[in-house]
């Protein structure tokens, strides 16, 4: 069993250790430092202070929390709820479940220093379905800080500070990690995203203010608290600080977990991975989870943060680096990327609807030799129709890896349709 | 209020609305301004998910869909650029990828939106020979509706319309992606009293109604503006006429009284309009003509009045306020009581249906009658404008009906006269709430008969009344009633409108 991530900083330094997933164990070695630090400020100042860290959401899309934060309304006499984003479901991400399993009071202690902040006085943590074991964990940590009396009502010596947490088991869908499509699951309807407006922050889970984190934000934030902005900022770059679990997995000899500050090169983190198996060469790598498009060896010199993945044309996303190597059929990765994402679309917009079983098909037919002239066109133009026209991002996460790898590998969608079959033997069966 | 600009033209709107909304209430939607729209219906919930209304706005990067971006002020609009027919194209071509291309034996080819954004706003050729996703054809829903899958193009209007409005939520898309499916919750079918306003809604050939599909070509029909006479309500419809005939009603919007629903009940009972008519007219049994039928009334009538007998009307909640009014005037000049009339009643509901079973009761009562149940003391005469009220004219010697239904209890009476349906003449309804709607002719009737105004002004003069010896006239009749009875003020027949007025209480 992964235990400990291959290296580790701050936020994974103790997850070896199996007395950090108990409270007093947690507590022993600087837990709750965080929250306290918190507690001794106004709320306005943690929202700041917060900001000015510049931590950026790790659930894919790196908003600034603190920003994200201050949009809770204020004033407001509704229940104000947050949701912790526990669905870890990007194939090639599994930092989240990690740290649910040996990090659960991080995540706790992160709820609670937001909720001062924001003033809610409930959280739900929504799990992926199939997460048993995480969800387990959680639960116990939940289950420790109620008997402690760190969760309930006027907690940490606050009189008024009360918080209530509720551990959920996703029903288990792609769309059900998206902010708004866990909300619909989290109230029991079919997991579909929301339109906006109305915002979460306005009308969230059962229509009260909301904010919704992913399980590795809410893990960093007492570090802020307790070490300060100052020594988060040493870590990684100028505009995203701090630290992230990269995810390696595919063609690398040590796949894992990878605890290294934002902005490390991508080459250093395959380094760190034990290279690409078997000593082969490198053909392609996937940056940040499977919607994210492909990156090629030319790139190994990027640093692994938003903003210099952008300026490639892909993003940083949940940090799951999937690694290709030259055995691998790149019209076989896009018929795997595109049976995903046609299998997970919700199916309400039409663009994404039918937009996902089209790329599909066109890739299934391409791989299977049967590719016409035409298709290429196609396959360039589909996923333009669907790319910034949908109520959530999903039509972008599954168009930008099709264009992705059409930018970088159309040769190798060309000789398919040339020669009428596969030219890659050796790569993955579908 | 806010000032928008729409495709370079200023408007003042409402604020917090949608700019469909926006568009709708000022008439513009696709009347001016096209905003090509599916999943969106002005009195459904946004669902916010074909995405064709999508609409540029200055200063927001991407096209927003216009269902349900709020409008603001000094908003500016643009429903014409190329970057939004590029929008459009690709959603319509998205659309029809897996749509079967089978309008010519498509019921809804003619009145279908898929089809006609396709010539509007779609793409000429098919991109792709991909075989399309199979689906069940054609198969009942419920007792009213039949379903093409195939065809769905999951607006799921019909389902927000089963949750939000008939309140019964029967239907739901299952699966995902390009599974989903519109379908019955396991163990329900698609079974309310407002059933088949989904076919309505549904902007494609996907949901039809069992009575309409396949009975004609939407193109042959003439959709004649009209109201429903079954309730108190008066859902105002378009009859859809072709050769004399009436195939179907269809719920004609009217935000005053029935937004756009009508009930499954009202809907099929255009079939009554041909079904039991009452057309022949009989003196003491023995058919005659109508004109020797009206002499008769006359007779009795004149003879009633120069005997010093007492003569009693029965108005009918089914006739036209000009109709009650020529009664009113009638039995004012025979010296007689104001009529009563009988309301039949049914199990109404909270979203349309009236417990009033009967289109003007409220117009009667408007006129001064009364609604009664009770016998009717001796009389020497009784005028009766039908249907007959059950053992209310036991002590009537001689009954005058004036009837558009033949049923058992005609029989009783000695002289009958055949009238026309609501479907057959011009004139207008009272609602439950005081809204007077004006309905007009659709149908010719193929046998002799009148209007029960008219044929009360024909036995007035067969009875050789001093007043009226001019021939009957709906229009005249209905401004005479405007001006002589202060409720009716402006609600004659030429300024009703297609949307009707109010009452003046």
């Amino acid at each position: 069993m992964l235990i400990q991530p291959f290296t580790t900083h701050y936020l994974s330094e103790h997850y070896g250790d199996d007395a950090y997933r108990t409270l007093a164990g947690y507590e022993s070695r600087g837990g709750f430092k965080g929250l306290r630090a918190a507690l001794q400020r106004e709320p306005e100042e943690v929202i700041e202070l917060v900001k000015s860290s510049g931590l950026r959401g790790r659930g894919g899309a790196g908003f600034n929390t603190g920003l994200k934060w201050s949009f809770m309304p204020k004033g407001d006499e509704r229940t104000k709820v947050l949701v912790c984003n526990g669905d870890e479901s990007e194939p090639g991400s599994f930092k989240d479940r990690l740290i649910m399993e040996r990090g659960a009071f991080q995540i706790l202690e992160g709820l609670l220093i937001a909720a001062w902040a924001t003033g809610s006085q409930k959280s739900f943590i929504s799990i992926r379905g199939v997460y048993k074991y995480p969800i387990e964990c959680v639960r116990a940590a939940v289950n420790e800080m109620y008997a402690r009396g760190y969760l309930g009502r006027d907690i940490f010596g606050e009189p008024g500070f009360h918080h209530d947490v509720v551990v959920h088991s996703g029903a288990g869908a792609y769309i059900c990690g998206e902010e708004t499509g866990l909300l619909e699951s989290l109230e029991g309807k079919k997991g579909q995203p929301r339109k906006k407006p109305p915002f979460p922050a306005q009308h969230g889970a059962f229509g009260l203010p909301t904010t919704v984190n992913n399980i590795e934000t809410f893990a960093h934030v007492p570090f802020i608290l307790s070490r300060g902005v100052d020594w988060f900022r040493g870590f990684g770059t100028d505009k995203s600080p701090g630290t992230t679990l990269f995810g390696v997995s595919g063609h690398v000899e040590r796949p894992g977990l990878f605890e290294l500050p934002l902005g490390t090169p991508l080459g250093a983190i395959i380094e760190q991975a034990g290279g690409v198996r078997g000593g082969r060469a490198l053909k392609a790598v996937i940056p940040g989870g499977m919607s994210m498009p492909v990156l090629t060896p030319s790139d190994l010199d990027v640093p692994m943060a938003e903003e210099f993945l952008s300026e490639r044309g892909t993003h940083l996303g949940t940090g799951g680096v999937m690694v290709m190597d030259d055995t691998t059929c790149m019209v076989r990765a896009a018929c795997v990327v595109s049976y995903f994402f046609r299998d997970e679309s919700c199916g309400q917009c039409t663009q994404c609807r039918e937009g996902t079983g089209w790329i599909h098909k066109l890739c299934q037919r391409i791989e299977a030799g049967r590719g016409r002239p035409g298709d290429l066109t196609l396959l360039e133009n589909v996923p333009g129709m669907m790319e910034g026209q949908t109520i959530c991002a999903f039509a972008d996460a599954a168009a930008w890896p099709i264009k992705g790898l059409l930018r970088h590998f159309r040769h190798e969608f060309e000789q398919h349709i040339h020669d009428q079959c596969c030219p890659f033997p050796e790569s993955f069966e579908l | 209020m806010a000032r928008i600009r729409i495709d370079e033209v200023e408007y003042e709107v409402k604020d917090g609305l949608s700019i469909l909304q926006a568009m709708d209430d000022l008439g513009l939607l696709m009347n001016g301004v096209d905003v090509p729209h599916y999943c969106w219906h002005p009195k459904l919930s946004v669902d916010g998910s074909c995405r064709l209304c999508q609409v540029e706005i200055e200063g927001i990067p991407k096209l927003q869909i216009a269902c349900n971006t709020p409008v603001r002020d000094g908003m500016v609009i643009r429903t014409k650029t190329e970057r939004v027919e590029d929008a459009r194209r690709g959603v319509m071509e998205l659309l029809l990828l897996n749509h079967p291309l089978d309008c010519p034996i498509c019921d809804q080819a003619g009145e279908c939106k898929l089809q006609d954004y396709a010539f509007d706003y779609g793409v000429k050729h098919a991109r792709t020979d991909l075989p399309r996703r199979p689906a069940k054809k054609s198969f009942d829903l419920g007792p009213t509706i039949v379903f093409d899958q195939e065809r769905c193009i999951l607006c799921r209007r019909c389902v927000r319309f089963c949750r939000e409005v008939s309140k019964t939520g029967e239907l739901g898309v299952f699966q995902r992606g390009e599974q989903s499916l519109l379908e019955t919750f396991p163990g329900t079918q698609l079974d309310n009293p407002y059933s088949m306003n989904v076919a309505d809604i549904c902007p494609v050939g996907a949901l039809t109604t069992k009575d309409f599909r396949f009975k004609i070509r939407v193109w042959f029909l003439d959709d004649v503006p009209s109201v429903c006479n079954q309730c108190a309500r008066g859902c105002n419809i378009h009859a859809g006429r072709s050769n004399n005939r009436v195939y179907r009603y269809v719920p004609r919007r009217n935000d005053a009284v029935n937004q756009t629903w009508m009930c499954d009940f009202g809907r099929l009972s255009y079939k009554q309009l041909t079904q039991d008519r009452c057309i022949a007219a009989r003196v003491r049994g023995a058919e005659t003509k109508y004109d020797e039928a009206v002499a008769a009334a006359g007779l009795a009538l004149r003879t009633a009045r120069e005997n010093g007998g007492r003569v009693v009307g029965i108005a009918s909640p089914f006739a036209a306020n000009e109709d009650l009014f020529v009664l009113r005037r009638l039995l004012e000049t025979l010296g007689a009581d104001p009529a009563t009339f009988t309301v039949q009643r049914w199990q109404g509901d909270d979203i349309l249906i009236r417990d009033e079973h009967c289109p003007n009761a409220a117009g009667a009562r408007a006129l001064g009658f009364s609604e009664s149940d009770e016998p009717l003391e001796r009389a020497d005469v009784a005028l009766i404008l039908g249907p007959v009220p059950a053992g209310r004219l036991e002590r009537v010697q001689t009954r005058i009906l004036i009837a558009t239904h033949e049923v058992p209890a005609n029989a009783g009476a000695e002289i009958v006269l055949p009238a026309r349906t609501h479907a057959e003449y011009e004139g207008s309804f009272t609602n439950f709430e005081g809204h007077v709607q004006r309905f007009a002719p659709f149908l010719e009737p193929t046998f002799e008969c009148w209007s029960f105004g008219d044929v009360l002004s024909q036995i007035a003069r067969a009875a050789e009344l001093t007043g009226w010896d001019r021939a009957y006239d709906v229009g005249r009749t209905s401004r005479e009633l405007a001006a002589a009875v202060p409720a009716f003020t402006g609600a004659s027949l030429d300024r009703l409108g297609l949307q009707g007025a109010e009452l003046i209480r």
